[in-house]
């Protein structure tokens, strides 16, 4: 199957979602702030189509567009305070609104659906490179951040005491969800993005190791969904975004089983 | 030397919680804020640390750097999935200390060093004030903020954490800053009292506090 050059390419790029999705998913997860990378995600279709529209590269222009929101959500915080999950709602209103009118206006002659659902056919070289180029910003930003943002997500109060920019690293990992985001429409398509960032990470945290072990585990458990599903995709010739999801379902339910397997005999003792 | 002159706190559309406070902390002492629980003194403390702005006044802080232990686990994730040794490299490299021994030195200075690849969720009430106690020497500070240090753990470890806290102060001049529920504690080792009532705070000897504030209370309960 890899002697296709779409096969090639998306097996590329899977790899590198593999290896970046849980790298930033684990600090939105720990951070409570997985549905923000759902309400991130519908931004992503309207930089999509904005993309289209313009005739840009529309992974380019969804982390432009999705930075924006990103950026929006940790404006409007401070000011929606209590009501936090407003702020979600106005997103996903203002980024949706923004989708539908260009596509429904018939401004856009592309094919939408592989964005919404993820596809192995439409993966161009260009995407390939938009998808790297994306990948190795965001893993710099995650190895230079990384003791601010763990000390930011783990004790606030302690890493700003220690002097961490609390603002300045929320903006910055806006950006990096909005990269996480970007790369990954390609292939899992925006109606399962949340799936890829929330559930390896979860299956990893079951394992209940230190923080760089569940950094690691999740992303061998992100591979396993994403060439799983692939392939799997490939076979039975459906959209990779909807296999994907479900194994990693099928994945975290394994783990959760095989941990309680593990338990049972030290809690009886 | 932090010094807080005619200093009021609100939050946001809020009432005032501190009002009008004017203190002054030396280098060298040891100081316990005393008062009642919702009286303002964690607040008061939140400031010092620079975590909230004043709504009025000014804070002047000349120390070079401020080590904090929060009360155990109130401001932290216990399922955060992180070892003793991750948070403590994490502090370190955040505060710029390039000797990795530091933490190692920090750990076994607390005892705790064993417990380096334990993960912080799993630790008791005094194992992970220990740790908590060792991140915040990280650096070597010349502040120490304790937030209730006695809470929540035993009194064993209650009697050896305060001749350690005293040891800090008396020998190596580390100024201390504790907000104190156990006034046995506070009597026994501060140099000033200083008690937050009301919103509004003023010093006092131990003493003085125990005279005014609390004689009609002694023997109600086993803290005094």
């Amino acid at each position: 199957m890899f002697e296709y050059a779409f096969m090639q390419n998306a097996l590329a790029v899977s790899v590198l979602i593999s290896l970046v999705c849980p790298l930033i998913g684990i600090f939105l997860v720990l951070r409570r702030y997985s549905m923000i990378g759902d309400a991130l995600s519908h931004a992503s279709l309207a930089g999509v189509a904005v993309g289209l529209l313009l005739d840009v590269n529309p992974i380019l222009s969804a982390f432009a567009l999705t930075t924006l929101f990103g950026v929006l959500i940790e404006a409007l915080r401070r000011r929606f305070r209590q009501y936090g999950e407003l702020i979600l709602v106005i997103i996903l209103a203002l980024s949706v609104g923004i989708a539908i009118t260009i596509m429904s206006a018939g401004l856009v002659h592309a094919n939408v659906e592989s964005f919404l659902f993820g596809s192995l056919l439409t993966v161009s070289r260009s995407d390939v490179w938009a998808v790297l180029a994306l990948c190795v910003v965001s893993l710099l930003m995650v190895v230079l951040l990384y003791p601010q943002l763990v000390l930011l997500i783990f004790d606030e109060d302690g890493a700003r005491i220690a002097g961490v920019p609390s603002r300045l690293i929320n903006y910055a990992f806006a950006v990096l969800v909005a990269a996480m985001i970007s790369v990954a429409i390609r292939i899992v398509g925006i109606l399962v993005i949340s799936s890829l960032i929330a559930l390896p990470v979860a299956a990893a945290l079951q394992c209940r190791q230190g923080f760089r072990r569940t950094m690691a585990l999740s992303v061998l458990f992100s591979f396993i969904d994403l060439i799983g599903g692939l392939f799997l995709s490939y076979w039975i010739d459906a959209a990779p975004g909807g296999v994907t999801a479900i194994l990693s379902v099928v994945v975290l339910l394994a783990v959760i089983w095989l941990q309680d397997r593990r338990g049972r005999p030290a809690e009886r003792r | 030397m932090i010094s807080l002159e005619n200093v009021s706190f609100a939050y946001e559309n809020g009432p005032y919680l501190l009002r009008h406070l004017s203190m002054k902390v030396e280098d060298g002492e040891y100081l316990s804020i005393v008062g009642e629980n919702g009286s303002g003194k964690s607040t008061l403390v939140r400031l010092m640390l620079g975590l909230l702005a004043p709504t009025e006044g000014r804070i002047v802080n000349t120390f070079r750097r401020a080590g904090y232990v929060p009360q155990r686990f109130d401001t932290l994730n216990r399922a955060f999935p992180i070892t003793v040794n991750e948070v403590l490299n994490c502090q370190r490299r955040v505060l710029r200390i390039p000797d990795k021994g530091a933490v190692r030195r920090v750990l076994e200075q607390m005892h705790v060093y064993d417990l380096k690849d334990r993960l912080m969720g799993g630790l008791s009430g005094g194992q992970c004030q220990k740790v908590l106690i060792a991140r915040a020497l990280l650096g070597e500070p010349d502040l120490l903020i304790f937030d209730e240090p006695s809470t929540g753990i035993d009194v064993k470890s209650q009697l050896e954490l305060y001749p350690f806290i005293k040891a800090l102060n008396e020998e190596r001049g580390v100024t201390i800053i504790t907000v104190e529920h156990n006034l046995r504690f506070a009597v026994k080792n501060s140099t000033a009292m200083y008690h937050v009532t009301g919103g509004h705070g003023h010093f006092c000897s131990p003493e003085e506090y125990i005279r005014e504030y609390v004689s009609d209370n002694m023997g109600r309960n086993g803290h005094v």
